[in-house]
């Protein structure tokens, strides 16, 4: 642990530790991902991955950046920070034609809800035209959920208002294959979210009263593995800022 | 040898003639946005602002909180984790002052292309199972080869001025950025007219890439403005970082009277 993360709440440490290592693992037979704004964990993640779980992984993100430096992020996933020690430059408006192709592997993006359908709500609450509340907006979404080969959705909470049998509006639908909440990983099976695994600090019933429908199990469904000591000390290294804390 | 262009920001905020006008901004989230000009746009209570970026944050946050945005066509607008939402726009959105054209980013990039390319729309592969073409009213064609699939037609957005922040430029107009360039070099094509606001305005012979790798080239630029500090308190990539209180102080205003007096004794108008 970094002198930077010495003070993070050690309930924090556990979760923001489980939900990176677990998107690394998710990434293991990834050939690209991507991540846009207002990502510190999916920045982490594929840091993380490239250096433990696919080293083959190239990383592409908004800010033009190709397979980064680890060690550098910072809690603004689109700062300059995001094109040091760079490989290459390929803008997002690159990125955004690479998806449109088909040729985009994996990309990670926020859901403010997530429906029973895994579809993706970041456009608002309430009508469209007279929203009740108006979210920030999809950002890419719309764009790369229904053409990227597989999209990854993160969430820091995972409670019955944002895990939702029906979304409100759907901005975004297509490629959603794993939801990774605080408190594990829904999958989507047979067009639908099922749990997929818990973490060691969650369990499923805790994922189950938490959401928003009743939840069914992957066939496969069980504990997720805690992270372990190379994964951890890999974490520390890519991330000694502890940026993947920031989002909590 | 062509005349300079050189101007100063209360010449290049009075390229915005009052009415309805269509304004495209550089940079991205916090991150080299021509804030300067922001903040003395800010100032006027004559205009109707179209804003167009791909992801806004204080920019359009303050223009909202002065009370002279019309619509934001946009893919996101908000803080990143650090600073939260932007709730100047919400609060905009919500009681029906500004309207959001809510877009994905790359529907703002086509939108911008069908502007740079002379064309009316230019149809994306995007937005399928989605409800904003539904929501916008984009309309869908079919490939008139004869291919199966169909494809969402972006209409143009065709700014009136876009304002871009670079670390340098010549008298002429040309204009280099360091860090990312987002969709900067598309807004100098897509619009009508281009300002730059410059933190260090040199000679073309000092400029720091050879002229064939400039970014927006003079052809495209009307006006230069020689503007340090011109994208704070957000970040200049080699320059500064965001100031994050600052940003907060305007963060915490709830009024245009009170944003147009703490810009005041922030040092405007000039």
């Amino acid at each position: 642990m970094s002198t930077e993360t010495r003070d993070v709440p050690r309930e924090i440490r556990i979760v923001a530790d489980a939900m990176a290592v677990e998107m690394a693992r998710i990434l293991a037979n990834s050939r690209n991902a991507f991540h846009g704004l207002a990502s510190p964990l999916p920045a982490v993640a594929i840091a993380l991955a490239r250096s433990v779980h696919n080293p083959q992984l190239e990383y592409l993100n908004i800010a033009g950046g190709v397979n980064i430096a680890p060690g550098s992020l910072t809690v603004s996933t689109c700062s300059p920070a995001f094109l040091a020690g760079s490989e290459s430059f390929f803008s997002l408006t690159d990125i955004f034609d690479l998806c449109a192709r088909g040729e985009l592997d994996t990309a990670f993006l926020g859901g403010v809800q997530v429906d029973r359908r895994g579809h993706i709500n970041n456009s608002v609450i309430g009508p469209f035209a007279t929203p009740k509340v108006k979210l920030p907006g999809g950002a890419g979404s719309a764009a790369i959920v229904p053409m990227a080969r597989h999209t990854i959705v993160w969430r820091t909470r995972h409670d019955a208002r944002s895990i939702v049998e029906r979304c409100d509006f759907v901005t975004a639908a297509g490629s959603v294959r794993e939801v990774v909440t605080p408190l594990g990983v829904l999958r989507m099976e047979e067009g639908e979210l099922r749990v997929a695994g818990w973490f060691a600090h969650a369990s499923l019933e805790e994922i189950r009263e938490h959401t928003g429908f009743p939840i069914r199990t992957c066939d496969d469904a069980g504990p997720i593995a805690p992270p372990g000591e190379g994964e951890l000390a890999a974490l520390d290294a890519v991330d000694p800022q502890g940026v993947r804390y920031s989002e909590f | 040898m062509a005349a300079s262009k050189t101007m100063t920001m209360t010449e290049a905020v009075s390229l915005l003639a009052p009415g309805s006008r269509t304004l495209a901004l550089g940079g991205n989230s916090i991150h080299r946005v021509p804030h300067a000009f922001v903040h003395r746009v800010a100032q006027r209570t004559d205009l109707r602002l179209h804003l167009v970026k791909t992801a806004g944050a204080y920019d359009i946050d303050v223009l909202c909180l002065a009370g002279i945005v019309e619509a934001v066509s946009a893919g996101f607008v908000g803080y990143e984790t650090e600073f939260g939402l932007a709730r100047h726009y919400r609060s905009a959105v919500e009681s029906g002052r500004t309207e959001a054209r809510e877009h994905a980013c790359y529907t703002v990039i086509a939108s911008l292309r069908a502007a740079a390319y002379g064309l009316p729309f230019l149809p994306v592969r995007a937005l399928y199972n989605s409800d904003l073409p539904r929501a916008r009213g984009f309309e869908w064609l079919d490939d008139p080869y004869g291919g199966t699939e169909r494809f969402p037609a972006i209409p143009a957005i065709r700014p009136d001025l876009a304002v871009i922040h670079v670390q340098h430029a010549d008298l002429h107009g040309n204009g280099v950025i360091t860090g990312p360039k987002n969709e900067d070099l598309l807004m100098a094509r897509a619009a009508r007219h281009v300002v730059l606001t410059a933190e260090e305005i040199v000679d073309t012979d000092a400029l720091p890439v050879p002229l064939d790798h400039v970014d927006i080239p003079s052809v495209l630029v009307d006006g230069v403005v020689h503007a340090p500090g011109g994208a704070r308190p957000g970040s200049c990539a080699g320059s500064y970082d965001a100031d994050a209180d600052a940003i907060r102080a305007v963060q915490a205003l709830s009024s245009a009277a009170e944003l147009r007096d703490y810009l005041t004794a922030q040092g405007g108008p000039a």
